[in-house]
């Protein structure tokens, strides 16, 4: 049993949602450390040393030669090991935004059973070609075995990127994730009725990157390592929404918290 | 030693269904955009040029480890894709190549370095790469040419391209770049500068040498070096005793430059008001109108920190935080660059806040532009680029720069005026945020430097880009303005010194902190030397980008990206460690002293010796000329027109660029970045009404919050400039109550951009534009003081006007006021937009018959060829009236009785109706009636179109209607009408319908305009 768990929340070189991604995880109870990617590096903090491990939005290194990819390689070819063993022993990662790029990148998203890092799929430029940030809603699979987002249905929140649009390079591998419950979160049409998430690919700007199949977020096969596009730390509170103001509501934790709250809870019931 | 191999990558999007060449596409959409032509296929191909100890298998390797993505690109190295007929089986049109000059700041470049680093560590000595683009096109029409299209492709002042037309193509000789060596440097010897000389021949340095000093400067510095003890203190330090350096003349050029030292502002001005009689002297119009108001608030209230003297304005937001706010302009180097220009404005002004005590965080943008017509269709003077390029280049580099920054842009604005086509006003605004007490017990706003700290230079290197941008920003424009005085800004450097900056200071590394901004290391260790009374710094160890530059090049050169910082002697190991943790370069360059002397030395050799009090107090003050005579201008003439007619007008006012939607540019910044939004750009059921003042809650979880707005109206500065300042202000007052900012905490920025107002052959209407300056500041002291809104920072530029083909273009006299306020409970903010069918829509404040200079007024003359005038009453402004009626409001809001509010200003009621209206997806019904019958003279024209100041538009839910009005009992206080669930917006007076438009029309029409299209 883990009482108060440990979340490094990576950050430098144009990492910048790491204050936030910290807020959220303290909010939900954990004891968020930002934690210099080089420090990691040059040994002075180990990886094993926490229960969670968040790589925050952000444009690391400025998104040149493609987004997360730089970033991607300093941990791949930095912390190959720590990240491994990081993975293997159990303890849940989240990738947001940049940091969903980067795990992408390295290959541990959608990933594999020997976390051998190699890269199956990207996300490519969104089809309008450039970066927006907009409201959309999205929609999570009941039955994904991801740790962050049991029981949750539905949610409204802020994306933010420029090359947004999942894809991959051999079709039939969507149909395996989403057979083992990998394609957790898509977005939908917020006026339909749950559930209803769809293949077919929803008109701009509901979709607002024209990902493949709507997919706005994968896990990996154990449900533990979990990277999204959209950013539910940036709805933490009710007086963040985009229509807050329109609505009735007894103001309080946001819709985004849900996420961090189960991957804190996970780790208090099964580390 | 041999120059290591060079080798060529290619990277392209791979042809799978379902994954399109965004970049193409992008370009496709913007020559269909820009310039209405449509071409067929447009495909991109990324270029990497690396120069590097590495093997063959080493290049294949990094490929797809480094350069492309092995699921959705295609990637080579040393081989050439267009050859490879299975990625292109049909050989392009057209193809052209872009790069970047030798010299030019090339941040994916940079990145790519890094890269190939992280995989092969050891050849990191004399690794080189460069980046180029190819851009390839199928479908073509005849007549469009490919000079023509490569002309659109990149900006000749700082990148290179290479055409293949269609016979190259044809026989496959496709486009490719040397690598951009850059000539080596051969650095210069210090040089002595006879002052001994004639009036004339002063003048003749001053200008060969682009110092923007005039003669009386020029003498002041002549007579400094005649002065016998001068001539005995620079003998005995081994400099020439009667002459200055270059060094020394460059440094006092930097330091005395308009830009720096603001000398209109400080002149002293005979001002005669030819209409009134009054002839009077104003000495230093800083201190009299914007200085001492803000003093005398300071002497009442406990929240002005630190005003005036730092980088940006300071106010204690609450016990444990404070604010800080500055807002800066780039308007030259956009004009010549508009991407690059624009983003190191934006990420310059980001480093006075990280300058700010001991270092602030920046938190919010704000980016306010002004721009020539997007759909300008006269002539371009050479050298100039068309309005809607500048624009989408300003916007491209302000969005990397914020967005890469990882700092939202929440405000702003966009205006247009064919009077800024020869300088655009790019205007950037950063909060900051701070603890008001470090962990060591310092207090953060003030600067702790001692002699004997060492002077730290952070960040980038210095190279010969930027050099004079603060003497040339001191110049008008023209065809000859100098390269160098461009940048392009490297957003990823700057953000791994704001996290180490951060950091240190927590640790309490930092006794001392400013930007090198204008006028690079002279200034910024210069000012920061007055501190102490001295320092003492070696250019030799400064770290350059290019070996060879001279010392005065280091000296002032503006290369971005830098922060000089003071640190004790023991804390300096400590910080170079942190320093070395973040992979930011930090580097010893001098010491703080008390000597009363700015000493500089290359090595051994002392290159300048200039003593604080004469680089700091030793500019004469201009004595300038001042006469206001107001203009005359040709009255408006309205048409007749009918309700629907008059829907008609309404729509194409709507369509206007200056009201039309910004939504296409504004969603491209990042606004929510940090997790702080409360109230965003855009509101109302579809996310596409505009707001009006930005709302933050910076400290996570906490509901305290901050409220950011801007004002800015410079159509009203053909008529009269104190009409023009008081309107920008209360815009921004009216749009921060609009969202319920707390009245007894805000603080304004004034930020003023002039055409060159001394008299002149150049300028010979100076007087005029001057007394204009004079007549902008009254209104700010005014204002101000009513409002108890002080000026706790400001910047001024003053030379906005190109000369182009002989011709000289002035901008309108501009200020932009941005106002920074307390929210005492976000949870209780307002937006804009109608909330409910049903619910009741009131205008609070005053309607006077006031159109000149409206919207209304400059749409009708556009549309009749200048046949029609703007001539008629600017809107006047009573303070007192509406700071009364602010206050009410602001008490309803916190009451729960308000349901929207929307600041009335461009364009007047009838398109403040609209917008609310948007943002319901509703109509309405108002009913004007009651604004004609309570104010004498007004007609419909000025109750629907009429900006007078003061006014908002709210609406109240049925059930809380009586409370409202109780709480509005005594200010003018109308009942309009109703939101309404139909597509229709009428506008009757009593029983005669006086406009009626379709929203859904409405909506088309504001949208359409500003309509980006690709990016």
């Amino acid at each position: 049993m883990v009482d108060t768990p440990r979340v490094a929340v990576l950050s430098g070189f144009g990492i910048n949602c790491e204050t936030e991604t910290m807020a959220v995880f303290e909010m939900a109870g954990a004891k968020a450390e930002r934690v210099h990617v080089n420090r990691l590096v040059n040994g002075e903090v180990r990886l094993n040393d926490y229960h969670i491990m968040a790589v925050p939005g952000g444009f690391s290194f400025g998104d040149h030669l493609g987004s997360g990819r730089l970033m991607g390689n300093r941990l791949r070819f930095g912390l190959r090991e720590q990240v491994r063993e990081f993975v293997k022993s159990g303890k849940p990662v989240i990738g947001i935004c940049n940091g969903f790029q980067v795990l992408v990148k390295m290959g541990l998203l959608p990933g594999d059973e020997e976390v051998s890092l190699t890269q199956t799929a990207s996300l490519a430029l969104n089809d309008s070609g450039h970066y927006e940030n907009r409201w959309a809603t999205l929609e999570f699979d009941s039955n994904s075995p991801c740790i962050w987002t049991q029981g949750m249905t539905r949610m409204r929140v802020p994306v933010r990127h420029g090359e947004g649009k999942f894809v991959t390079g051999d079709r039939t591998l969507l149909d395996e994730w989403a057979k083992s419950g990998q394609l957790v979160v898509r977005y939908v049409n917020p006026n339909s009725d749950y559930p209803s998430a769809s293949d077919n690919i929803l008109p701009y700007p509901i979709s607002p990157n024209q990902s493949w199949r709507n997919i706005a977020g994968v896990c990996d096969q154990t449900g533990l390592v979990f990277g999204l596009m959209p950013h539910p730390e940036a709805n933490h509170s009710t007086w963040l929404g985009a229509t807050w103001t329109r609505e009735e509501i007894e103001h309080g934790e946001g819709e985004g918290m849900a996420i961090f709250r189960n991957a804190v809870n996970y780790v208090k019931n099964s580390l | 030693m041999a120059t290591p191999p060079i080798f060529s990558y290619e990277v392209t999007t791979k042809d799978v269904e379902g994954l399109p060449d965004a970049r193409g596409n992008s370009i496709k959409a913007m020559l269909a955009s820009n310039y209405g032509v449509e071409v067929g296929t447009v495909r991109v191909i990324l270029g990497y040029q690396v120069r590097a100890e590495m093997t063959n298998e080493d290049a294949q390797r990094t490929v797809f480890d480094l350069f492309a993505d092995p699921v959705i690109e295609e990637g080579c190295v040393n081989e050439t894709l267009l050859d490879n007929k299975m990625i292109f089986p049909i050989a392009p049109q057209i193809a052209i190549t872009t790069g970047f000059k030798p010299g030019v700041t090339d941040n994916a470049a940079q990145a790519g370095l890094d890269g190939l680093l992280t995989i092969f560590p050891s050849i990191s000595e004399r690794a080189e790469v460069a980046t180029s683009r190819s851009y390839l096109f199928w479908g073509v029409p005849e007549e469009i040419s490919s000079e023509w299209l490569a002309s659109k492709l990149h900006n000749r002042m700082i990148e290179r391209a290479i055409i293949a037309n269609s016979i190259d193509c044809k026989a496959g000789n496709w486009p490719s770049l040397d690598f951009p060596d850059r000539p080596a440097l051969q650095q210069q010897k210090p040089a002595i500068v006879n002052l001994e000389v004639s009036d004339e021949k002063l003048i003749e340095i001053s200008q060969n040498g682009l110092l923007a000093l005039n003669l009386g400067e020029m003498q002041a510095i002549q007579a400094h070096y005649r002065n016998k003890k001068v001539r005995i203190a620079r003998g005995t330090r081994g400099l020439v005793p009667n002459a200055p350096t270059d060094v020394e003349l460059e440094c006092l050029a930097q330091t005395w430059s308009e830009h720096c030292s603001h000398k209109i502002f400080a002149a002293k001005i005979h001002h005669v008001d030819t209409e009134t009689g009054e002839d009077c002297s104003i000495d230093s119009l800083f201190k009299t109108h914007i200085m001492t108001p803000t003093l005398d608030i300071q002497s009442k209230v406990d929240w002005l920190l630190s005003i005036f003297h730092d980088n940006s304005g300071v106010i204690a937001w609450n016990d444990d935080w404070s604010l800080c706010m500055k807002a800066e302009t780039h308007n030259s180097p956009s004009a010549l660059d508009p991407f690059g220009g624009a983003m190191t404005g934006i990420v310059g002004v980001n480093r006075d806040i990280l300058g700010t005590g001991l270092g602030a965080r920046p938190i919010a943008n704000t980016d306010v532009f002004c721009f020539g017509p997007p759909n300008y269709s006269g002539p371009i003077p050479e050298g100039l680029f068309h309005p809607s390029r500048v624009f989408r280049g300003v916007h491209a580099g302000v969005r990397a720069g914020g967005n890469e920054s990882g700092i939202p842009t929440i405000n702003g604005a966009i205006i247009f005026d064919e009077r800024y086509l020869g300088k655009p006003l790019v205007y950037c605004g950063t909060v900051g945020l701070m603890p008001r007490r470090l962990p060591d017990g310092r207090e953060s706003h003030i600067k702790t430097p001692t002699p004997g700290d060492i002077v730290y230079m952070v960040g980038g290197r210095v190279g010969s880009d930027g050099i004079h941008g603060a003497t040339f920003s001191s110049l008008e424009l023209t065809e000859e303005s100098p390269s160098s005085a461009v940048q392009i800004g490297d957003p990823i450097t700057q953000k791994k010194m704001i996290d180490m900056v951060l950091e240190a200071r927590d640790l309490g590394l930092i006794q001392v902190i400013t930007d090198n901004g204008a006028g690079g290391l002279s200034s910024s260790v210069g000012e920061m030397a007055e501190l102490t009374g001295g320092a003492d710094l070696d250019l030799s160890v400064v770290p350059l980008k290019q070996a060879g530059l001279s010392a005065w090049e280091i000296l002032v050169s503006e290369s971005q990206e830098r922060m000089t910082i003071g640190v004790s002697a023991a804390d300096c190991e400590a910080f170079e460690k942190l320093a070395d943790l973040h992979e930011v370069e930090a580097t010893a360059v001098g010491i703080f002293t008390d000597s009363g002397s700015f000493i500089v030395r290359f090595g051994e050799q002392t290159v300048a010796d200039l003593p604080i009090s004469f680089l700091y107090d030793g500019c004469p003050q201009l004595q300038l000329e001042s006469e206001w005579a107001p203009p005359v201008h040709e009255p408006i003439l309205f048409p007749q027109a009918n309700a629907d007619e008059m829907g008609e007008i309404l729509c194409k006012l709507m369509a206007r660029p200056n009201v039309a939607s910004k939504e296409w540019w504004v969603r491209s910044y990042d606004h929510e970045v940090i997790a702080q939004s409360v109230i965003k750009p855009f509101c109302g059921v579809n996310h596409d009404a505009p707001g009006d003042a930005a709302v933050i809650a910076p400290i996570q979880g906490q509901t305290q919050g901050a409220v950011i707005s801007n004002g800015i109206a410079p159509r009203y500065s053909d008529i009269d400039t104190y009409a023009m300042a008081a309107a920008s202000i209360d815009e921004a007052l009216r749009n921060a109550v609009c969202v319920g900012v707390d009245l007894d905490l805000i603080a304004g920025l004034d930020n003023f951009c002039w055409p060159d107002s001394v008299e002149s052959a150049k300028t010979p209407d100076g007087r005029y534009k001057l007394a204009q300056l004079v007549r902008a500041n009254r209104a700010l002291d005014e204002v101000c003081r009513a409002y108890n809104l002080p000026c706790i920072s400001g910047k001024d530029s003053m030379k906005n006007d190109a000369i182009l083909d002989g011709k000289k273009i002035s901008v309108p006299p501009t200020l932009l006021f941005s106002l920074i306020g307390n929210h005492s409970d976000v949870r209780k903010a307002v937006s804009s937009d109608f909330k409910n069918v049903g619910d009741h829509i009131y205008l609070l404040g005053e309607t006077h018959q006031e159109l000149g200079a409206s919207e209304l007024a400059f749409m009708f003359r556009d549309d009749s060829g200048g046949q029609s005038g703007i001539g008629g009453a600017v809107p006047e402004i009573d303070t007192a009236r509406n700071l009364s009626m602010y206050r009410s409001l602001t008490a309803a809001m916190g009451a729960g009785l308000v349901a929207s509010a929307h600041d009335c200003s461009d364009g007047g009621l009838a398109t403040t109706v609209a917008e609310c209206c948007f943002g319901c997806d509703s109509g309405s019904i108002i009913d004007i009636s009651s604004i004609t019958s309570d104010c004498s003279r007004i007609d419909a024209w000025g109750a629907l179109f009429g900006e007078s100041l003061g006014r908002i538009l709210v609406s109240v839910k049925t059930i809380d209607c009586a409370a409202f009005e109780a709480a509005m009992k005594g200010h003018a206080c109308y009942a309009l009408g109703r939101v309404e669930a139909d597509d229709q917006i009428t506008f009757n007076n009593g029983d005669d319908a006086v406009l009626s438009a379709s929203m859904a029309d409405l909506r088309l029409a504001w949208k359409g305009t500003l309509d980006g299209g690709a990016n």
